[in-house]
């Protein structure tokens, strides 16, 4: 016995301006059901099935057709937007991947760690002694484009020129894309003239860096082109802006509502890297993860149509009590893998690099601004898609 | 070469059957099978999926 899902509740308005991913209506219904159905298709609740639906063979990434459920089907914008390896399947995405993957390893990510370590502490130094900051404006922004910029080799004092074209790119995923594309196709055009500057760079004086390591990528005789390179430069300034500059925000509110955990990461550094697992489990950026049905199949009783879009809701997963138990947040813990990076053949491709510059500046941050708590005025990206603090004034007391 | 995956770490996110489609494949269920030894001809693609799996459970070698 199947059912369709036309044919069940429970139902979540996502569309609705108030609906909170995180609320309690959605944690109540995970408790009915493993999923509810949407305006999109259906949301995935529960730990177990997230897991499995993410990867599932029968599954591609959701994402492809934005623009044209947008009314835009051709332009720059369109063809870039095509151009992203997260909106390829098969052996086109594989090549793409296999391609642009050893840039980011982990081990050239490594030697980064001191920048990374020293442009936190900089960044700190200039508004510690105030005892108070806009989180947002004067940490997780110039920390997240300034990383891209070291990566990218570009001049770090251009950080606000990737920070605000990459924001003023992001209005493309909202549901104003068709009036913003103007405005949209402007930033675009901007940053290919950056990445046209660093590919020819790179091309006459080749170093071991990042840029230079994608720039030869190989394989089997098969490269980039000079149009793939120019669009990946650009996907990866765009997506490792906004989505770090929203993680380092969250972490920073889930860690005011746990102080004694805060205090604990400014003692032991070393739990860096677990502290930005246990935020990226409890608090994700990335709200949900986008799938559609390749084709119609059965899972757990129920039928699913080719072309529904399935959402994956991270932080539900996360906090599922079947899984985690108790809600809690404890970056001691030893706990299973979050889907805040995603998961399957669309894996993050940025992880090494977002796990390794966050888990610099978290701890960094916990022994020079202690006691930290919310200042009013904060204001909020809607709490679903991608989420994060457009403002976040904290106070604190500072410390050496 | 030897290769041990930690399928107790393994999340069978396939990064390495996409790397390395010679020694590693996602089965129907969307599960990981793999090979225990290739060949050393295709060590840099071996070494690459060794690289890229998100949670680093692969090993290479004895």
């Amino acid at each position: 016995m199947t059912t369709t899902i036309s044919e069940l509740g429970p139902r979540l308005s996502v569309t609705d301006p108030a609906f909170s991913i995180t609320s309690d209506e959605v944690k109540q219904l995970r408790e009915q059901s493993w999923y509810a159905t949407t305006e999109y298709g259906i949301a995935v609740l529960r730990y177990e099935e997230v897991s499995r639906l993410l990867k599932h063979p029968k599954l591609k990434q959701g994402s492809a057709a934005w623009p044209a459920h947008n009314g835009v089907v051709e332009g720059p914008f369109a063809a870039w937007f095509d151009s992203w390896v997260l909106n390829k399947e098969g052996e086109e995405h594989h090549r793409l991947r296999r391609l642009m993957n050893p840039a980011f390893s982990h081990k050239l990510i490594g030697g980064l760690v001191p920048r990374f370590q020293a442009l936190a502490a900089e960044l700190i130094d200039a508004f510690a002694a105030k005892g108070e900051c806009d989180f947002t404006a004067e940490f997780a922004e110039p920390y997240a484009a300034r990383v891209i910029a070291i990566m990218l080799g570009l001049p770090e004092e251009e950080w606000e020129i990737i920070a605000r074209e990459s924001a003023t790119l992001g209005l493309a995923m909202g549901v104003t894309l068709k009036q913003d594309l103007p405005e949209i196709e402007k930033a675009l055009e901007r940053l290919y003239e950056y990445a046209d500057a660093l590919i020819a760079d790179r091309l006459q004086n080749p170093g071991d860096d990042f840029m230079s390591v994608l720039v030869r990528a190989q394989r089997d005789d098969d490269s980039l082109s000079e149009q793939e390179l120019r669009d990946a430069v650009v996907l990866l300034i765009f997506g490792g802006y906004d989505t770090t500059r929203n993680q380092l925000g969250l972490a920073m509110q889930t860690f005011m509502q746990h102080p004694d955990q805060w205090d604990l990461l400014a003692s032991d550094p070393s739990l860096g890297g677990k502290a930005v697992e246990e935020v990226m489990r409890v608090n994700p950026t990335v709200r949900w993860v986008t799938r559609e049905a390749k084709e119609t199949f059965e899972f757990q009783g129920l039928t699913i149509e080719a072309g529904t879009t399935i959402h994956l809701y991270s932080e539900s997963a996360g906090t599922d009590p079947r899984v985690f138990g108790e809600p809690s947040f404890d970056i001691t813990a030893e706990r299973r893998p979050h889907y805040g990076f995603g998961g399957g053949a669309h894996h993050c491709l940025g992880h090494f690099v977002a796990r390794s510059d966050m888990s610099e500046a978290l701890p960094l941050l916990a022994r020079r601004l202690r006691d930290p708590r919310p200042l009013p005025g904060d204001r909020w990206l809607p709490d679903s898609g991608n989420t994060g603090p457009i403002t976040l004034p904290i106070s604190f007391t500072p410390a050496p | 070469m030897k290769i041990t995956v930690d399928m107790a770490r393994c999340e069978d996110h396939g990064q390495c059957a996409i790397a390395a489609p010679v020694a590693f494949r996602m089965n129907d269920d969307g599960r990981l099978e793999h090979d225990g030894e290739v060949s050393d001809a295709y060590a840099a693609e071996i070494e690459e999926a060794a690289d890229v799996c998100p949670v680093q459970a692969i090993l290479i070698g004895d």
